[in-house]
């Protein structure tokens, strides 16, 4: 159970876009850790989720995603597919991501395609002239027990349509596990001095809350996350002093492989 | 006296002894200069002086020789001792001894008085290029509505441009007085300028002690009246040093409504001038019988700029009755035409013709020129203000002040009234002579179009629909994640409809959401429309 409850920390930060799911940063156990992030998952498992997001109560903006991902010893690989906003403004995209992780460390590389919206989309005109492309690359490592550190650059890599929001390298670090405490640090942007989060979480079988503070502005984060055997629920709000609130809801599937007797 | 120590005298001072001398000149009055110019003569012995035969020449300073008789002195004229005489034309206040039009010339020139026995006085001024037409070196040509006078009034310091100074115009007083309070003239403003009926107001008067004697406070005092008034007003006045100006502020409330003036008086015991005691200030308060209702400030093709008005009196209105303007001043006659009914809108034009080729449907009788025209500005200053439209009635009582500001409105765009706020219109090129279109409903209460921008920038208009009014709003733009990246416009005057071009460049690509923040003292709110913002 407990495994399961680490698995719902689906990895993401907050300047996620395509692929985030309703979870807190720090965990590495998730497939759209792999497809956002570049971070793959210290355990090896075979998943399928869905998340909806509701930017900022935008009736107009809101992305819908599902993603795969599964695992081969310490291979992982993850494959996503989302879209966003209504036609005259959204975009669909396409993420794949590959990575390799044991207990101690992992490392990974992503990708992603979007294409604009006011034209039906195919895997043929994602990758064609017009669209937007962008890589990136992740990894991190436990130095200690219980304490993680990850480093997450998402956007390495552009080429054409630039992205919706520029994601800079983004530090962390994380004690513990369900109930945990986390910081993180996002280099700064064009216009702006970069962003810190300071998060905590508890764990209540099998239940886990937790709660993100960020600057620049000053915002917050609450969710709650649940397992049900093999099904994983999540809820995510993120608070801000003028735009209001983004809702995340994510369901996930997560199976884990039989140990050798 | 021989004739060698007459020229040693003439050599020496400019005032030949034993006569009157100019003690004032009076040649360039605001506007039309007819019937104001003067030339004071003052007799300083103790015996009175004749002028019979006396000549008082104009010079043209153009060339050489041009002197031109204005006037002679007839048989009965005469100054008494320490008295002025004053030449000048009939609108001079008080009335000259002798009235005629002197039609000086603005300078550089001179004039002249020439006596019976061959004396002569010169008085020049202005960039003089001929030495006959001053005494040394000339005077300073001075700015219109100030003489030239001779300050102090026995001074003879061998020149024009020592003895004479710039002056406010004192006809048959003494130009250097011991006690001497003075209003300013044209420089009484009244604050604001048509306040509510009922409502109060501030009237501000320049005051200078134009004396050689300093005052105490309440040694003088102001006193203001007018049929807008329940009561004349009267204060008293700030202590003052000789040759100090000062504004003086004076409350004014229980303003009755319509259009009159604000007639202010200084007073202080022992004033040597009266002329210069008064300033009348035209006035209106509550609203005029004419309001701007659209303004074409920068045409996109060459129908020329144009201003609509409405007659909201209860009757028809000449419209030849008002005067057009900008921040300068309502200086355009309108061109005469049938009434305007009550009610009607009117469109007052540049350049009508081409107005009606471009907007063929026009009713030609409630299309007027104005003429001069002052051009519109269409770009805003340092104050975040580009122009004003300046409504007076042909007397100078004010009808209505509109400031606006050209920022982010598209060549072309016009600004209408929406009850006490003006926005630009959203019918390409305005609704002249007819009233504004409904705005069409905003969905959500905000709306931004285009939604989608090229990488350059473009021109995003944004409206909005508030449940209250008036309010002001803030536009703002955050990226997706939460972080503000700048402030569009704001904060604006707003009614319950609103509409804002900004032009939006230099965006790094990507989603954006535009924010609008409109407070007022019924409530607050916030909403929140996405932009794209395309480019690699």
């Amino acid at each position: 159970m407990r495994a399961a409850l680490l698995a719902l920390l689906l990895a993401r930060s907050a300047a996620a876009q395509d692929f985030a799911g309703a979870s807190p940063a720090g965990s590495t156990r998730a497939p759209d850790g792999l497809l956002d992030r570049a971070l793959p998952s210290a355990s090896p498992s075979f998943s399928a989720s869905v998340s909806q997001t509701s930017w900022w109560g935008l009736a107009g903006l809101e992305t819908r995603a599902a993603a795969v991902s599964a695992s081969v010893h310490t291979w992982r690989a993850a494959l996503g597919l989302s879209q966003t906003g209504e036609p005259e403004i959204g975009w669909t995209a396409v993420g794949i991501g590959f990575g390799a992780a044991s207990r101690n460390a992992g490392a990974g590389l992503r990708a992603c395609a979007r294409r604009d919206r006011d034209a039906p989309w195919s895997v043929a005109r994602a990758f064609g002239s017009g669209a937007g492309v962008e890589a990136g690359a992740g990894a991190w490592i436990v130095p200690a027990d219980g304490v993680r550190v990850w480093a997450s650059a998402p956007q390495v890599w552009t080429g054409g349509a630039a992205p919706p929001l520029a994601r800079p390298l983004e530090l962390g670090v994380r004690a513990g596990e369900g109930s945990a405490a986390w910081v993180r640090l996002v280099a700064p942007r064009a216009g702006d001095d970069g962003e810190r989060a300071l998060g905590l979480s508890l764990e209540v079988s099998p239940v886990v809350a937790w709660a993100e503070v960020r600057d620049a502005p000053l915002r917050g984060s609450v969710g709650l996350t649940a397992a049900v055997s093999a099904l994983r629920v999540g809820a995510r709000v993120d608070a801000h002093p003028v735009l209001g609130e983004t809702l995340r809801l994510s369901l996930a599937w997560v199976g884990e492989p039989r140990r050798s007797p | 006296m021989s004739a060698l120590s007459l020229v040693f005298a003439a050599a020496l001072f400019c005032a030949p002894a034993g006569h009157p001398i100019v003690t004032e000149v009076y040649y360039d009055a605001p506007g039309d200069d007819t019937g104001q110019e003067f030339v004071e003569l003052w007799n300083d012995s103790d015996s009175t002086r004749v002028l019979t035969g006396v000549r008082l020449e104009a010079g043209d300073g153009a060339g050489p020789g041009r002197w031109t008789l204005r006037w002679t002195g007839g048989a009965g004229d005469s100054v008494k001792p320490h008295a002025r005489f004053v030449i000048g034309g009939a609108s001079v206040i008080p009335r000259p001894d002798v009235v005629l039009s002197l039609e000086l010339q603005n300078g550089p020139d001179g004039l002249r008085f020439v006596w019976p026995d061959g004396a002569a006085e010169v008085v020049g001024w202005g960039a003089l290029e001929f030495p006959e037409y001053s005494c040394g070196t000339p005077a300073p040509d001075v700015p219109g509505g100030q003489s030239l006078a001779r300050i102090p009034d026995r001074a003879n310091t061998g020149s024009n441009a020592g003895d004479f100074h710039p002056s406010q115009p004192s006809p048959g007083a003494a130009n250097q007085r011991t006690v001497d309070a003075a209003l300013l003239r044209h420089h009484t403003t009244l604050v604001p300028e048509q306040p509510t009926p009922g409502g109060t107001a501030t009237l501000q008067i320049a005051l200078a002690n134009a004396g050689i004697t300093a005052w105490g406070a309440a040694d003088a005092s102001l006193e203001v009246a007018s049929d807008l008034l329940a009561a004349p007003v009267s204060v008293n006045a700030p202590a003052m040093a000789p040759g100090e100006t000062t504004m003086v502020s004076i409350a004014l409330d229980a303003l009755r409504e319509g259009r009159g003036a604000f007639a202010a008086r200084v007073h202080i015991a022992g004033d040597e001038s009266s002329a210069n005691d008064s300033d009348t200030l035209l006035a209106r308060v509550g609203a005029g019988p004419l309001e701007i209702t659209e303004i074409q400030f920068h045409p996109a093709a060459s129908e020329g700029e144009w201003v609509e008005v409405r007659n909201i009196s209860h009757g028809p209105l000449l419209l030849e009755a008002f005067r057009l303007g900008d921040h300068a001043g309502a200086g355009g006659s309108i061109e005469a035409g049938p009434p305007l009914p009550a009610e009607s809108l009117a469109v007052l034009a540049q350049d009508p013709a081409a107005l009606r080729i471009a907007y063929p449907m026009l009713d030609g009788t409630r299309l007027r020129r104005v003429s001069p025209w002052a051009a519109l500005n269409n770009s805003d200053d340092a104050t975040g203000l580009a122009d004003q439209v300046v409504l007076a009635e042909a007397g100078g009582v004010p009808v209505e002040r509109v400031s606006y500001s050209a920022s982010g409105i598209k060549a072309g765009v016009t600004l209408e009234r929406e009850g006490d706020t003006w926005r630009p219109s959203p019918t390409p090129g305005g609704t002249p002579l007819a009233p504004p279109r409904p705005v069409a409903p905003v969905a959500g209460g905000f709306r931004a179009d285009p939604r989608r921008l090229h990488p350059g920038g473009d021109t995003v208009n944004f409206a909005w629909e508030l449940p209250w009014s008036p309010a002001k709003v803030t536009l703002e733009l955050y990226d997706m994640e939460g972080h503000r990246s700048r402030r569009l416009a704001g904060p604006l005057d707003s009614g319950a409809h609103g509409e804002r071009p900004v032009t939006l460049d230099a965006l790094s690509p990507g989603l954006y959401l535009a924010v609008l923040r409109a407070e007022s003292a019924d409530g607050s709110l916030t909403r929140v429309t996405p932009l794209r913002v395309d480019g690699r």
